[in-house]
Order: structure tokens, then C-alpha cells, then sequence
């Protein structure tokens, strides 16, 4: 698992981003957790710096929302899925089981 | 070559040499040391009210632009990407969901200007994001305007904005009376004059030419006819007719009186200049405030608002009365300078004209507009 963050750091509404092998992004959308891939499946940007509005997160380079709970984009440009992870909280901090499963687009970290 | 001014009458004083008016290369100066150094009012700040609005704005020879933050604070920036300079908001004004921008590799600014994001950003990450968000102007409320100055260091807005006020109407306290800030834009007109700025400015200090060109403004303003303007005063505010209702095209009845004027203040017309591009005019139930956006030696944009309580706008009243008084002034002040424009280049004018004694005040406009070139 890779340590993220204390909880009270990842206030409601906000993003935080972590280098792992791929950079991962963790939300807060309501005290639920989300972890997806931080980076958008069409132009490399941080969805971290994007702007969340329930759980959609939406590119800010060009206006693309991923669904935090499935990974999918609702509309172009992006066409391909952010990856999903566990969140898991522990004595207060916030961790993330890194999905094995394979990455949708060839920009690999 | 003698100058004109050497052996001038008493009763005269020489006006600039034409080729003030006509210069592009004096015009570019007056772009960089008097519009780009000084405190200019670009936009009425209650038009963007809401988080995300925001104007662009011609001052001097920079676009600006006007954004109010999601926090709620108005804030100004050149209109510029950091990154290959492309204009960032082409529109003159809009509504952005959450950010700025630009068009041509989006990077992205936040509302308060900071970099926000920009395809492969988190790969380059010794780009500090305020370092490279827009590059702020300096601003400043008042009258409900947004007032911007392009300087690194710009002069004192007391002295050269509020002071203007004061110089004119003699009393600090006076103009806060009209509450200007808080009452409501009920018409604008934009007018496109082909002419000089400095044309207009003169134009406005003086009445000499009220009794020939302004027969309805005379009639409410009978002192007028003497060509004595209220700014040729200090704290003098010129008194309706006794015959006259209002500050209304037929001196009918205009609304009542704003909450925090007196008595002494009640049926008489201020005016103010606050260099270089600003003309306030005072009436007992509305404001007329005008600015001037120079475009080129020979053109210039002029904004006027009429401002009133916000209970005349918001009960949609008939404003067109008081409006149309002041339209027409400026209709025949405009096109008094555009009939002025073409003949800053003629020889007859080479080494410029005359100022009268009611007029002399100019002068000083012109020494101000002199000094800021030398």
C-alpha cells in the first residue's frame, strides 16, 4: 500500500496527488475516498488540479469527466478510463492499494 | 520661427501646436507616460458581479483584464499568456465556469491568476505556479468604478484620483454624498468620436461654446450663457432655472433628490475632471460619468454612464428625459471636435490656437499634458 496523507489533510472537496509508480490522485467528495489515476487518458494533465462536482472530476485542461467510482470518461476527448484504486484508512492516514490491472493509454510514468 | 505664445495679448494664452492632435508619434508617448502611468477607470465594478465574469479592457497600449474570483474579489491582469504570449480572453466580456484559458495550449489560470494547470505541467515541476500565473495590475475601487494603473509604482490614487475631486469641489466629503458607488447604471451610450482626447478634455473644462452649441443645456443651466463652465470653480455647482423641474432635456421633473444631498446641493449641476480620462457630472438625482479610451491620434471611445438610485432602475422609471438631456450635449460637443480634428493639421494652425480668459484654465491641462511628455 502507499501512505498518501493524514485524513484531516484531504479536506472535503479537495485532491491530493501522489507519486507512485504512476502518479495517483485521492478525493474527497463527501468524506468518501475516491483514488483514480492523476492523469487525464487525453493531454497529460493532473486531474488533481481539476475541479470536482460530485464524483466527477473534470480535466482542466479540456473539460473531460471521469467518474472517481468506475474511471470513465463521460465525453471527449478523452476516450479511454483512468484506472480505479482501493482506498484504505488506517490510525488516521490514508492509503492506496494500487490496482494491478493494466494501463488504458501508452503514456506510461 | 517666433511661437505664438511670445507675443500674445494678455487676454490670450496659446493652446498646444496642432501637431498635438495629430502626431502618431506623440500619441504613443502619451500612451506610455500619461494612460499606461495613471489611474484609469476601466470598467463599473458591480457589472462583474459574480465569481467567474469578467471585461477586457484597452488601457494605453495593453489589453487588461477584469476577472472577479471565486472568493468574490475583484482583481485585474494583463490579458496575456505566460507562455508564448498569446491573448488569453478575446471576448471584451464573459462568464468563465472556473478558470482562464488560453486558447492556443491551455494553460490554464485560476481566477486569481494563478497557473493552474498546462499540458505535461506535473513533469516540469520547478514552475512555480505564481510565478508564472498572470501578471497582476494594480487596482483600486472607487465610485463603483474599477480603477487600474499599468505603472510598477503608480502615483498616489488619493492625490491624483480623490484629489482631482476635491481640488474641484473643494470639500473631500463633498462627492461621497451622491453614494455614487451604490446606484445603478440606467443607460450607456458609446460613442465613437473621430477625435483627439485632448480635443475632448478641453471641450469639457470649458463653457465658452455652451451658448452656441448647447442651447438645452443653457435653458436648465441659464449661467452657462455666460461661458463661465463649473469647472472654471472651485466648489461651484451651477444652479437650475428657476423656471426648470429637473436636469431633464425639457427641464421637466426628473426623480427626487439622492438620500445625502442637502439643500445647498439641490438643484445645481457639479462637474468634475479627473485626468486623463475621466468627467464626472453631479445633478441632484442622478450621475453622468464618462470615460474617455483613447484609440489612435485621431479617435476616441467614449463610455458614458447615466448612473441613478437603485429604486428608479430596478422600478424601471423613465429615465429617457434625463438622458436624453445630456446626450445631446454630448452629440454636439463630439461633433464640435470632430469638426476641430481635421483642422490640426492645417497650416492655419501649425503653431495652434487661442485661449480666451474663461478658457485659461486649459492651460494648465495642457502644461500637465506637457510635463508628463518632457
Amino acid at each position: 500500500m502507499i501512505p498518501v496523507c493524514a485524513v484531516r489533510d484531504l479536506p472535503v472537496g479537495e485532491a491530493v496527488r501522489v507519486e507512485a509508480d504512476v502518479p495517483i490522485a485521492v478525493f474527497n467528495v463527501d468524506g468518501e475516498l475516491y483514488a483514480i489515476d492523476d492523469t487525464c487518458t487525453h493531454q497529460d494533465a493532473s486531474l488533481a488540479d481539476g475541479w470536482l462536482e460530485g464524483c466527477l472530476i473534470e480535466c482542466p485542461l479540456h473539460a473531460t469527466c471521469f467518474d472517481l467510482r468506475t474511471g470513465n470518461p463521460t465525453g471527449p476527448p478523452a476516450k479511454k478510463p483512468v484506472r480505479t484504486h482501493e482506498v484504505v484508512v488506517e490510525n488516521d492516514h490514508v492509503y492506496v492499494r494500487v490496482s494491478t490491472s493494466i494501463l488504458q493509454h501508452g503514456d506510461v510514468a | 520661427m517666433t511661437t505664438l505664445g511670445t507675443n500674445l495679448p494678455p487676454s490670450l494664452l496659446a493652446t498646444l501646436a496642432g501637431h498635438y492632435y495629430t502626431d502618431p508619434t506623440i500619441f504613443e508617448l502619451e500612451q506610455a507616460r500619461i494612460f499606461e502611468t495613471h489611474w484609469f477607470a476601466a470598467a463599473r465594478a458591480g457589472e462583474i458581479d459574480t465569481p467567474g465574469k469578467f471585461k477586457t479592457v484597452q488601457v494605453g497600449r495593453e489589453s487588461v483584464l477584469l476577472v472577479r474570483g471565486r472568493d468574490g474579489v475583484l482583481r485585474a491582469f494583463l490579458n496575456v499568456c505566460r507562455h508564448r504570449g498569446a491573448k488569453l480572453c478575446v471576448e471584451e466580456s464573459g462568464e468563465t465556469k472556473r478558470a482562464l484559458q488560453c486558447p492556443y495550449h491551455a494553460w490554464t489560470y485560476g481566477l486569481d491568476g494563478k497557473l493552474v494547470a498546462a499540458p505535461n505541467l506535473t513533469k516540469m515541476p520547478d514552475i512555480d505556479r505564481v510565478e508564472y500565473g498572470l501578471v497582476g495590475v494594480q487596482m483600486r475601487e472607487w465610485l463603483g468604478y474599477a480603477w487600474v494603473c499599468l505603472a510598477d509604482e503608480p502615483p498616489s490614487f488619493e492625490d491624483t484620483v480623490i484629489g482631482a475631486a476635491t481640488a474641484r469641489l473643494g470639500d473631500a466629503e463633498l462627492i461621497d454624498r451622491w453614494e455614487v458607488d451604490s446606484l445603478e447604471v440606467g443607460r450607456r451610450i458609446v460613442y465613437d468620436v473621430k477625435a483627439n482626447w485632448k480635443l475632448i478634455v478641453e471641450n469639457f473644462m470649458e463653457c465658452y461654446h455652451c451658448a452656441t452649441i448647447h442651447p438645452e443645456l443653457t435653458e436648465v443651466l441659464p449661467e452657462f450663457a455666460d461661458g463661465y463652465a463649473a469647472q472654471y470653480y472651485v466648489g461651484h455647482g451651477a444652479e437650475f432655472a428657476s423656471e426648470v423641474q429637473g436636469f431633464t432635456v425639457d427641464g421637466s421633473e426628473g426623480f427626487g433628490k439622492l438620500e445625502h444631498l442637502s439643500e445647498d446641493q439641490d438643484r445645481r449641476y457639479y462637474a468634475v475632471t479627473v485626468n486623463p480620462q475621466v468627467f464626472i457630472n453631479l445633478v441632484p438625482d442622478h450621475v453622468i460619468f464618462h470615460r474617455m479610451y483613447p484609440v489612435a491620434a485621431d479617435r476616441t471611445i467614449v463610455e458614458c454612464d447615466w448612473l441613478y438610485s437603485k429604486d428608479v432602475v430596478a422600478t424601471g422609471k423613465d429615465v429617457s428625459r434625463s438622458v436624453e438631456l445630456f446626450h445631446r450635449v454630448n452629440q454636439q460637443d463630439f461633433d464640435a471636435c470632430e469638426r476641430c480634428q481635421p483642422a490640426m493639421s492645417s497650416r492655419a494652425y501649425t503653431r495652434g490656437g487661442v485661449l480666451v480668459p474663461s478658457e485659461h484654465h486649459i492651460a494648465e491641462f495642457h502644461s500637465w499634458v506637457t510635463d508628463k511628455l518632457a
